[in-house]
């Protein structure tokens, strides 16, 4: 083949722009789908910090279970969950943040309208070690959360792991980073909630 | 005459000069993915689809790509196919798109794809390279999946997330990590080069 300075250009631009276009058309072909997908979650996930149990995987019955219950409201920045019973206020859910072992970790947590008593805890996202601190989304220690009694709380100190004296959640064995992780950013979104709360 | 080709390049990927225990590349992955024998399967059909089709476009293409850009043209032919696999995950296996995380970008990084668009593809027809990159995939499914067996077993005493072993079963921490597949990589390497020697003395 002949040495040309312009043949090599045109080849790459000319197989970059179908590259381009193709994998162009699919995202836009499946965009709505994983939309969908992504929305569906989230709103499982609310549902199920506000213990609303929904015993289907079909979009639509999720999304009217969700509208029935909930109502959506900014709150600064960050969008959060009311849970509504006979028109009164009764929760809310709202996105906690922060480092943890190996990546950031998002969460939701729901509490109730006195600020005593978280109703759940859900995570969005994390990527902690599977078996390990990936044990976080297991039922086992979510369940703790639920209905758990920070009316006594001290220094913003909302969770705190036994054995200590006060402590009312237990740890993951073999997870102790990732739940030091999940207690710190627990304790000091949930104080920045309360707090900008009882300021408004 | 051309079944017995394709038969001999399926047995090479496999077997004869497979690319995670004879040509010893694509090892991080094959680190990474294993604690769970789903991640593994996924990965090693992911892999599997993307070194087929692209050993199969790079060589349907190769007398058109002047030589020396030639590594350009196959990075971004690896990528658009590794795009599509992660399109299609987030798409249709959500599940699993969310399990392997930045692993599924990372196959654009595994050596296999580009050492068989060298090596084979550059400088065989399409149809052949096709066989050679879906053999290879294979060939490192397979080591990933037998790697992945005994780790999920151990840590979690499960296979494919079925529980064989019961609640009396203690999981070894050690297994979920990365360190228990360098020893479980090491001792396939071991077995099977055991198994090829003694082979290869035979036949001499």
């Amino acid at each position: 083949m002949k040495k040309s300075f312009a043949y090599p250009i045109i080849f790459m631009t000319l197989i970059t722009a179908i590259s381009v276009f193709a994998l162009a058309f699919l995202n836009e072909s499946t965009a709505e789908r994983v939309e969908t997908l992504q929305e569906t979650e989230l709103r499982t996930k609310i549902l199920y910090a506000f213990d609303i149990k929904v015993n289907t995987t079909d979009p639509e019955e999720i999304e009217r279970v969700f509208y029935a219950n909930i109502k959506e409201e900014l709150s600064g920045e960050d969008k959060i969950y009311i849970l509504m019973e006979n028109n009164k206020e009764i929760g809310y859910a709202f996105p906690v943040s922060g480092p943890g072992l190996w990546g950031n970790i998002d969460a939701y947590v729901a509490i109730s309208t006195n600020y005593n008593e978280l109703l759940g805890l859900v995570f969005t996202k994390h990527s902690e070690t599977p078996g390990l601190g990936g044990r976080i989304e297991e039922e086992a220690f979510l369940q703790q959360f639920r209905g758990l009694n920070i009316s006594g709380t001290q220094d913003g100190n909302y969770i705190v792991y036994r054995p200590a004296s006060n402590g009312n959640v237990d740890a993951i064995a073999g997870a102790t980073l990732t739940s030091q992780s999940v207690a710190k950013l627990l304790n000091e979104d949930i104080d920045n909630f309360i707090k900008t709360r009882k300021g408004e | 005459m051309a079944k017995y080709k394709a038969k001999k390049i399926l047995r090479d990927g496999i077997w004869d000069d497979n690319p995670v225990f004879r040509q010893l590349i694509g090892l991080c992955s094959a680190l990474a993915v294993t604690n769970l024998c789903m991640n593994s399967f996924i990965m090693g059909m992911g892999l599997t689809f993307v070194t087929g089709l692209s050993s199969f476009t790079i060589s349907l293409i190769r007398q058109f790509t002047p030589k020396h850009i030639r590594m350009m043209v196959q990075v971004l032919i690896i990528a658009v196919y590794v795009i599509i696999v992660d399109i299609f995950l987030r798409a249709y296996m959500p599940e699993l798109s969310k399990a392997l995380g930045p692993y599924v970008g990372l196959i654009i990084t595994n050596c296999i794809i580009m050492g068989r668009a060298e090596a084979y593809a550059q400088n065989n027809p399409p149809i052949p390279s096709l066989i050679d990159g879906i053999a290879n995939g294979l060939g490192y499914t397979l080591v990933l999946l037998s790697i992945a067996v005994v780790r999920e077993i151990l840590a979690f005493g499960s296979i494919f997330g079925i529980k064989i072993l019961g609640e009396g079963f203690v999981p070894w921490t050690i297994m979920i990590m990365p360190p228990s597949a360098f020893f479980l990589l090491a001792i396939i390497i071991w077995v099977t080069h055991n198994i090829q020697d003694k082979k290869s003395e035979v036949a001499k």
